[in-house]
């Protein structure tokens, strides 16, 4: 009997991680095996593209509410048959996220969850500015055993990539997630790929997949579902299914290796050089000006 | 909800299983429906807690107790012989220790009291910096600082709603230093945020002693009775309590409080785990049966005689001397029993001059809500009500034992909620009433009024409650306090009420309890 793959999902904010790990859920659905996805970001709606666009409620909200909790109240079942589950938390500027973290996850392993709903695979979808010890939690001891984080090619997304390649450092003696690879997102031109691969290289870390852009995507979330669901013999569904197979089968998890603050100016500053060079010669040559993702600083 | 069968009702009431691979315990909420608040019939919350529908509510106005740390924890594990404690912590959370080397003086080092008692415990004492930064460098500091000012065999972690908040990776921490010290690190997770019950302290610690201190046995010691004492227990108790035991060659585990490490490693060697509280060792009975076999009986708790026999009775038959027990209690019931009778008899004159049984309001934690019902039966003893700091569904099975051998009774569930207690107290109008000597109400009334147990440094005879000694000297107790009322009066004459009158017109001390849920 195969031991449960649990893995978190790192990510900044609004870079793509909700989307890749629904639509990696689903291709595991599809594959025939049991997923559990726990949305671990105060915003809840990990799983909305599993269940149509509509949000369920949270298992903080069922602490707050003072009654007995029953598991049946945490999970709803999605898409394939995906187990969802959302960590929920405070509305902005109140309360403690982090801590809801903890005590969302502590909820569900003391109501036995994993137990109960044997998963082949459990997938941990994290806010991705770990900014304080509760969004840790997820890759310490006993939780996710693999860390992967989905991040472009924009300075902002690798920061916090770099960011939590250190936080993965710092619990790696003591039992901590490892790192297995990255997910390269809303990778489209060639420049962007070899940022990130620029990237992976000084960091000592592997590329999992590279997800470009798509419509398939844009359309499918506007009816709250994945890619999988909504065009399931798509371009974009197969890449998922190729990074769901990956995640599955990988089993190589390392200690990455963070840049340091001044390493990461100084690389953020060539690539931005080159990237203007570029753009110069691309506007003298009349050639149309790619979208390039967001500034780069 | 209602259960098809007992057996699915029982597993849902609470959890029997004891997770050792978890950090911690669940808290009592989660694990058996604990709630502290309800005023109504015992009878209407058995029913209630059946059905899995009690509710824990909130209250519009409630005023001070304690937490998880700070009620129990913070002022016991302190005692620990050969340990020392770090409350990982603002310097505040550890506060409540303060007084305990002066109290455990009170006790004479002739009554068996270690002459040596120094409390060794630190905290580190967390601030801004911390809570922002983390603290987990100054966790390991603080360790290193143990081990090396007092070289113990334990170190104690406690931690607290600061270090929970921040998500403190103390078991990251211990991972780090525990190669590099002698002492075995023992993490306690108790911040007073996980949980409205104090209990899930107790849980918390025995959790953290099955995990890292008990060891396998490595021979059975077959004349040891595993026996764990809350705070309400005094220093008479532990002597009447070893005193039985001896009388039959057993010897008494007595622990937390003053027990040596070793005593704690060896828990898992013990013939039985006997209770004094049965939700307060529960955790630790069940995980000790669970993990190394060690058999344990939950009631009764050996308060009054007929409770006393029954206890004795029932370690009698895990430790093989059921003959020499029932001598023992032959024994004990011919010193004893005429002075109890005495005692009874002093109580039925009064109820006779009366015209009715003297009414009693007493209780305090879980147990004593089970033990003294009984007891004041045995005693003549009239109880309308009792009050309980919680309930959990740990006890419902001995609940419903109580109500079928007393009588049905009306039942406070409140955690020091003294402006409820004295509701109670003046509508029910007892003839005595008992009340916490830490946290307990002052009542402003002519009749009865006293404390439910001995503060912790009271050495006197007086003071014992358990055994055939502490049901005479109880009872012995109660009739006094019933009696003499020169204080009650003089503290009703000088003294204005806490309260107004209106407090007193409302129909239910719950007056402040939300209703919504």
């Amino acid at each position: 009997m195969t031991k449960v793959r649990s893995v978190a999902i790192y990510g900044k904010g609004g870079i793509g991680k909700s989307t890749t790990t629904s639509n990696i859920s689903a291709a595991l659905a599809d594959m025939g095996k049991r997923v559990i996805q726990i949305g671990c970001d105060p915003k809840s709606d990990s799983t909305n593209n599993l269940r149509g666009g509509r949000s369920i409620p949270t298992v903080l909200d069922a602490i707050r509410s003072g009654k007995k909790i029953e598991i049946e109240s945490l999970v709803h079942e999605g898409f394939g048959g995906v187990i969802c589950i959302e960590a929920g938390g405070p509305e902005p500027g109140v309360g403690c996220a982090g801590r809801g973290i903890i005590a969302a996850i502590e909820l569900l392993r003391q109501q036995k969850v994993f137990e109960e709903y044997r998963p082949d695979v459990v997938l941990y979808d994290v806010l991705g500015d770990v900014v304080c010890g509760g969004f840790s939690v997820p890759i310490r001891e006993g939780v996710a055993e693999q860390v992967y984080t989905v991040t472009s090619a924009d300075f902002m997304a690798i920061y916090a990539a770099n960011n939590l390649f250190k936080g993965i450092k710092k619990y790696a003696n003591s039992g901590g997630a490892l790192f297995s690879g990255i997910i390269a997102n809303s990778v489209t031109l060639p420049i962007q790929r070899e940022i990130i691969d620029d990237f992976a290289s000084r960091t000592g870390t592997t590329i999992a997949e590279y997800v470009p852009r798509s419509e398939t995507i844009t359309r499918s979330e506007l009816l709250g579902q994945t890619a999988i669901e909504y065009d399931p013999d798509s371009e974009q569904a197969n890449v998922y299914r190729s990074l769901a197979r990956t995640l599955l089968q990988n089993e190589n998890k390392y200690v990455p290796k963070p840049l340091e603050a001044e390493e990461l100016k100084e690389w953020a500053a060539s690539w931005s050089d080159r990237l203007l060079t570029e753009k110069k010669n691309d506007a003298r040559a009349g050639l149309e000006s790619q979208n390039i993702a967001s500034t780069i600083t | 909800m209602v259960f098809e069968t007992r057996e699915e009702a029982d597993f849902a009431l609470y959890e029997k299983r004891i997770d050792l691979s978890q950090t911690t315990c669940p808290n009592r909420e989660q694990r058996a429906n604990g709630i502290n608040i309800y005023y109504g019939k015992a009878s209407g919350l058995i029913e209630k807690a059946k059905s899995g529908c009690l509710q824990n509510h909130e209250r519009g106005f409630a005023q001070s107790s304690g937490c998880s740390l700070n009620f129990y924890l913070s002022v016991r594990v302190g005692t620990i012989r050969g340990a020392a404690t770090i409350f990982h912590a603002p310097v505040g959370c550890s506060s409540s220790a303060l007084g305990y080397r002066e109290l455990y003086r009170g006790v004479p080092v002739e009554l068996g009291r270690p002459a040596e008692y120094d409390l060794h415990w630190m905290t580190t004492n967390l601030r801004e910096k911390d809570v922002v930064y983390g603290a987990g460098d100054k966790l390991k500091r603080a360790i290193y600082e143990a081990q090396k000012r007092y070289n113990p065999k334990a170190i104690f972690i406690l931690t607290s709603c600061t270090t929970g908040i921040i998500g403190e990776d103390i078991e990251g921490a211990v991972a780090d230093v525990q190669p590099h010290v002698d002492a075995r690190i023992v993490p306690v997770h108790c911040e007073g945020v996980r949980s409205r019950l104090v209990q899930t302290g107790y849980d918390a610690f025995w959790h953290a002693v099955l995990k890292y201190l008990v060891k396998k046995p490595e021979k059975k010691q077959t004349d040891l009775v595993n026996v764990a004492s809350m705070l309400s227990y005094t220093w008479q108790d532990r002597l009447e309590i070893q005193r039985l035991l001896g009388k039959v060659g057993l010897r008494a585990n007595l622990i937390p409080e003053f027990a040596t490490v070793e005593q704690l490693q060896q828990l898992s060697e013990a013939a039985v785990t006997a209770p004094l509280c049965p939700t307060y060792t529960d955790y630790l009975s069940r995980g000790l049966e669970q993990e190394y076999g060690v058999p344990y009986f939950m009631y009764p708790p050996p308060m009054g005689i007929t409770n006393t026999d029954e206890w004795l009775r029932q370690i009698g038959k895990y430790t093989g001397k059921s003959d020499e027990v029932e001598h023992l209690i032959e024994e004990e019931h011919k010193t004893w029993k005429p002075k109890m009778q005495a005692i009874r008899s002093e109580f039925d004159r009064i109820a006779a001059e009366k015209g009715s049984k003297v009414s009693v309001l007493g209780s305090l934690g879980q147990g004593r809500l089970l033990a003294q019902m009984p007891f004041f039966d045995e005693l003549g003893l009239a109880s309308p009500a009792a009050m309980s700091q919680d309930y959990d569904n740990l006890i419902l099975e001995e609940l419903e034992g109580v109500v079928s051998q007393v009588g049905d009774f009306d039942l406070l569930v409140n955690t020091f909620q003294a402006a409820e207690q004295s509701h109670i107290t003046t509508n029910l109008d007892p003839d005595l009433t008992l009340t916490c000597p830490f946290q307990g109400g002052a009542y402003k009334r002519l009749k009865g009024a006293t404390r439910i147990h001995a503060l912790r440094g009271d050495p006197h005879p007086w003071s014992t409650q358990s055994g055939y000694a502490g049901a005479v000297a109880y009872g012995n107790f109660l009739l006094q306090a019933l009696k003499s009322r020169a204080f009650q009066r003089t503290l009703k004459e000088k003294t204005k009420d806490s309260y107004r009158e209106w407090w007193f017109k409302q129909s239910n001390p719950l007056y402040y309890m939300k209703k919504e849920v």
